[in-house]
């Protein structure tokens, strides 16, 4: 008995270690370990064993039972990752060096620098507002004390609407309905397009962007301004930023001021871009005019606060490097394509 | 203007200071400056030179063969100049001088050896005379050219825009006290004329008739001028600060004025009896001295003699008065008008002279007698033969008021955020002419004449000047500690940006910006018909004048340009778009979006399914409602409208907006080959929907079940008639339903088509028994039965 189990063993080894397909294997496992298979005949066998026997036996039949279930087991994985490597291997083999039409489509330049800037402002808690674009003579002029005849206006060069309206010529132009809305203190930016009556070249266009803002509080003083916009410049910039204050004339604020920052690209040593001087001139700022807050409704007693204006065309034309202000509103898909992606 | 730093030499001591750093601190502390120019620099070892001798050449009819005196020995020149004559002193160049940058050497002409050259002016650098040598008098020979004349100067410009708002920076004399004020020193005195020792004569005839326009007419009468030409100082400083020699007493006016800022006349004292200044009753023709003829407007200030205008008020002289090189009696005017006035004259003549820009930044009245004492001290250092023949004739109508403004050292300090000393604070004021009383922490200020016209008023004026002369380099930068706030965010600025997000990343198109005007000359081209709408009066371009009430005729223009270099083009826009519906009043702006898109490749269909869902999107994202589409009952309103395949979009019953593919007119003219679907969002008819909040919904647990039916309808049957008959069917478990397909067959189904859509069951609560679903399933088909549309077996 014995010895005929371990010719069967031995057997079915035999047959384990040749085959060399998962339906062979299959094949041997019906054949081993089914009904009808040898080791059933066995066990079927062992009704004739006396009852020492019968208990020796039937372990026998197990141990053999387990250990060839086992190498078959592991032979059937064997071969099952065999086939899968044979099928991974005789997959389809695809190109992935064609070309790809992996265009998106394309947000403006003007809409991304002014989306950066606003969340910038948003996250020192500014407000963030929208002007009109048609605006009254007194919105865009009298109420940031530009009075008629005042040779300030010559600095702009206005479109006059036939109803005596006009296309606002500068961001100001909101200054006056935002204290109205919120009055003092108060936070808020507000960009938005501006025009001006004159001929086109790569440097001069008669609609642009610039973003305004404002901030007003019991005694606000030139040194804030300063930190302020050192601060503020450097994070549009992603650069530690000098900023310099010279004198500069803007009928709305008093004092004003022309703000030039350390240049960007040399760090201040002097290069093409800053002409050799190492300050390259970036907004117009200063505290706003006490006759401004009045015409506001806000006490300029009280209160002072500064107002400053950063002209977004030119920010995005330093960013994206681009050398002609017309292109901005062109349309031509040929250039925005290129650099409208977040 | 050009500002000559030998000029300011006249009034402040600058030894022992860097004029390259000063510019700066003036830049910094005052005005924009604009450029340096450093003449003299490229000019050295120039002479005097005597022409001994002058021989003619056969070589050439224009060359000259010279023998100059340098001073020491004659060497042999050879010269072009058509002035040459012998005896005649001359700027002379020798061998090893340096001309315009370039070494001299030894040249030969015309075969002839020539050592050194003899000069223009304009060699020289000193003006555009160009017609021959420059002629030098009673000077030795050999002396160096630059110690007889002051060719060596620093001149820096100053932008005038930076000066708009002063006044007493239109002079040197005011850029003096400036530059005095930055650099601790003293501002010397003007050396002027004492005018009182002439109050005993004769008074001019002098009267103010508009005594709003004419603040203060000043005048003086002089006779026996006899020297016509101006000192060659004199003339290279108006040269080097960008005017010109004309005449000695043409050149004393412009000089004052750039010295003074305040704009004087001369009038030929021949021509002149009775002054009377007057704004003109009608439109009058006046040649001004330059010889152009123009009509004044009604309303203008002129300066008549008796009835007749001799001058523009501020602005210009008259032909019929003017001085003549050889005027030897002289009628002087300064005087002071108003700003406005002259302002508007100068921009109705598009006449703006040195004067009247001047004049525009209200100038101080004060000024007047000091520019006349100054110009007949300079008129006699010249001339030593004039006389003077009236009395100062001063008609005052109009003072400007005296300002004091009460300030304390702490609203100083607050403003400016520095702890400048007060002692500091009050020498500054004291160097820019301020008068200062203190009492305690207060001061009280009394604004100088020439600051008090407009440009100082109030105490942040002071706060200005005390920060500037201090520097603003000096002040350290400070946080402010503000009140923590919450700030709330527009949501219609944020809704843009969901837009924009959406359109660029999920549908591809590229936002674009266009002008806020038609082109109406490619509108005419692309057969685009837009509504009158408001007007630009005054545009450069007069063809791109009208405003845009859509966004539409715009964005087609920008398709059209692109659609040359690409097959496929998707733009859209955020912008604005105005009404004007009572003429003369304010016109009403709105926010539109625009959308174009348009294609060679893509059929017309595929564009309006993409189009379709965007705007489905947008209303989504934005405000979580339901979106449809209704045909278009008025498809004429703009030409480029479809006829057949356009829809007004509806949100919450309002209408939103409008979707069309492109009207064949417009479309043939783009491209005939191209496929075009346009959309429009009234934003702010969308922005004033309400939100829907969204809220979760369980999910069933139970295994849904689905169907699908096919219905026979006519090819022209809307889905929405579908849709309409699902959701008015009552049915116990349908969940949800949608389109699976739509076949079309000309053969089999004629003018037929069969649409399948798939129905969902589920109940929250069980898993459906076959009772149930059948139930539902026949409810459907009952409901299409009683609507007469067919089932598809």
């Amino acid at each position: 008995m014995e010895e005929k189990l371990n010719n069967i063993k031995r057997e079915i080894e035999t047959k384990i270690n040749e085959a060399d397909s998962l339906q062979k294997i299959e094949e041997i496992r019906v054949e081993a370990f089914g009904k009808k298979s040898l080791l059933a005949n066995i066990s079927k066998e062992m009704g004739s064993l006396s009852v020492e026997e019968k208990p020796k036996v039937g372990k026998m039949v197990n141990e053999v039972r387990q250990a060839l279930e086992a190498m078959f087991q592991a032979k059937k994985m064997e071969l099952e990752e065999k086939a899968l490597e044979l099928a991974m291997k005789s997959s389809k083999k695809y190109d992935m060096t064609l070309p790809i039409n992996g265009e998106t489509g394309s947000l403006h330049p003007i809409t991304m620098v002014q989306r950066e800037l606003e969340d910038i402002f948003k996250s020192m808690g500014f407000t963030v507002e929208d002007g009109s674009e048609v605006e009254t003579e007194y919105n865009n002029f009298e109420a940031v004390n530009v009075p008629k005849y005042h040779p300030a206006r010559d600095m702009q060069d206005t479109y006059w609407l036939e109803n005596g309206e006009l296309l606002k010529t500068q961001t100001s132009a909101a200054q006056n309905k935002i204290m109205k809305k919120y009055g003092a203190p108060l936070k808020a930016i507000f960009p938005g397009r501006c025009f001006r009556n004159e001929e086109l070249d790569a440097s001069h266009e008669n609609t642009f962007f610039q973003l305004e803002g404002m901030m007003i509080d019991e005694d606000i003083s030139v040194a804030n301004l300063i930190y302020f916009m050192k601060n503020m410049l450097s994070e549009v910039f992603k650069k530690d930023l000098e900023v310099r204050l010279r004198p500069g004339f803007f009928p709305f604020v008093e004092p004003g001021f022309e703000l030039d920052v350390s240049c960007m690209y040399c760090g201040g040593k002097g290069c093409k871009v800053c002409k050799q001087g190492g300050w390259i001139e970036l907004c117009p700022c200063g505290l706003i005019h006490p006759k401004v807050l009045e015409m506001g409704g806000i006490d300029p007693e009280k209160y002072t606060g500064f107002a400053f204006g950063l002209g977004l065309s030119r920010l995005a034309m330093m960013k994206y490097g681009i050398n002609d202000l017309r292109i901005l509103n062109s349309g031509d898909l040929r250039y925005l394509k290129q650099l409208g992606n977040k | 203007m050009y500002i000559s730093i030998n000029w300011i030499k006249d009034f402040v001591d600058l030894n022992g200071i860097d004029v390259d750093d000063l510019i700066k601190r003036f830049a910094l502390s005052t005005a924009e400056v604009e450029g340096v120019q450093k003449h003299g620099d490229n000019l050295s070892g120039i002479i005097v030179g005597k022409i001994m001798k002058v021989e003619e050449i056969a070589e050439s009819k224009k060359l000259h063969k010279l023998d100059v005196f340098d001073g020491k020995e004659n060497v042999q020149v050879m010269c072009g100049a058509p002035n040459v004559r012998e005896g005649m002193l001359v700027p002379f160049a020798p061998v090893g001088s340096v001309v315009q940058g370039i070494n001299i050497g030894k040249a030969t002409l015309a075969g002839y050896d020539s050592f050194g050259m003899c000069m223009s002016e304009k060699e020289l650098g000193i003006s555009d005379d160009h017609a021959g040598l420059m002629e030098l008098y009673d000077v030795e020979p050999g002396t160096a050219i630059k110690d007889i004349m002051d060719i060596d100067d620093i001149v820096f410009e100053v932008d005038n825009k930076s000066l708009t708002n002063r006044p007493d920076l239109w002079g040197h004399y005011g850029i003096a006290r400036e530059i005095a004020a930055i650099t601790g020193r003293e501002l010397k005195a003007l050396e002027v004329e004492d005018l009182e020792k002439y109050s005993n004569l004769a008074k001019l005839n002098i009267n103010i008739e508009d005594k709003e326009k004419c603040l203060r007419y000043t005048s003086m009468a002089v006779e026996n001028i006899s020297k016509h030409v101006s000192p060659i100082n004199m003339r290279i400083r108006l040269y080097y600060t960008g005017s010109r020699g004309i005449n000695l007493l043409a050149d004393l006016t412009n000089y004052i004025m750039l010295e003074l800022g305040q704009p004087m006349h001369a009038f030929d004292k021949s021509l002149i009896s009775n002054i009377n200044v007057k704004s003109l009753v009608e439109d009058t023709e006046f040649v001004t001295l330059d010889s152009n003829k123009r009509i004044l407007p009604k309303d203008s200030l002129v300066i008549c003699n008796d009835n007749t205008p001799v001058a523009i008020a501020g602005i210009m002289g008259g032909e019929n008065t003017e001085i003549k090189d050889s005027t030897n009696s002289l009628f002087l005017e300064s005087a002071n008008f108003d700003p406005t006035a002259i302002r508007k004259t100068a921009i109705k003549l598009g006449l703006r002279t040195d004067a009247s820009a001047r004049y525009e930044k209200t100038l101080d009245p004060e000024l007047t007698v000091l520019a006349i004492a100054r110009f007949i001290k300079l008129l006699k250092d010249i001339d030593e033969n004039v006389q003077v023949v009236s009395a100062l004739t001063d008609v005052y109508a109009k003072k400007y008021p005296h300002i004091q403004i009460e300030i304390t050292y702490d609203y100083i300090i607050k403003r400016i955020g520095e702890n400048i000393p007060q002692e500091k604070m009050v020498s500054i004021l004291k160097s820019l002419g301020f008068g200062v009383q203190e009492t305690g922490s207060t001061m009280l200020v009394d604004v100088p004449s020439y600051r008090a016209t407009k440009d100082v008023s109030i105490k942040a004026d002071l706060v200005e000047e005390i920060a500037r002369i201090y520097g603003y380099d000096n002040i350290t930068p400070q946080t402010k500690n503000m009140e923590l706030e919450i700030v709330r965010q527009d949501e219609e600025k944020t809704n843009d940006y969901v837009i924009k997000d959406l359109l660029a990343e999920k549908y591809n198109m590229s936002e674009v910006h266009s002008y806020v005007w038609y082109d109406t000359k490619k509108n005419k081209e692309l057969n685009i018909k837009t509504e009158d709408n408001i007007k630009i009066i005054n545009s450069i371009d007069a063809e791109n004048s009208t405003l845009r009430s859509t966004m539409i005729p715009t964005l087609l223009c920008m398709l059209e340009k692109n659609i040359k270099y690409m097959s496929d083009v998707s733009i859209f826009e955020i912008g604005k778009v105005w009404s004007y519906p009572v003429k003369n009043k304010n016109c009403i702006e709105n926010k539109n979006l625009g959308i174009i898109l348009a294609s060679k490749k893509k059929s017309e269909e595929e564009l309006l399914n993409t189009a379709l869902q965007s705007v489905h999107n947008i209303v989504t994202l934005t405000k979580n409602v339901q979106v449809t589409f209704k045909d278009m009952q008025d498809f004429t309103k703009h030409n480029w409208l479809n006829p057949v395949n356009s829809s007004s979009i509806f949100a919450q019953d309002r209408n939103i907006g409008y979707i069309s593919i492109l009207n064949l007119g417009i479309k043939n003219a783009i491209d005939k080959k191209l496929n075009c679907v346009l959309v429009e969002i009234y934003l702010d008819e969308l922005n004033s929907l309400e939100k829907v909040q969204r809220k979760a919904q369980d999910v069933s647990k139970y295994q849904t079940v689905t169907f699908d039916l096919s219905f026979i309808t006519s090819n022209t049957t809307k889905f929405e008639v579908l849709k309409n008959i699902i959701e008015n069917t009552k049915t116990e478990y349908l969940a949800s339903y949608e389109l699976v397909d739509i076949f079309e067959d000309s053969e089999k189904l004629k003018d037929k088509k069969s649409v399948t859509i798939r129905f969902v069951l589920s109940s929250d609560e069980h898993t459906l028994t076959s009772e149930e679903i059948a139930k539902d399933r026949e409810s459907i088909l009952k409901a299409f039965e009683a609507n007469e549309i067919l089932i598809r077996e």
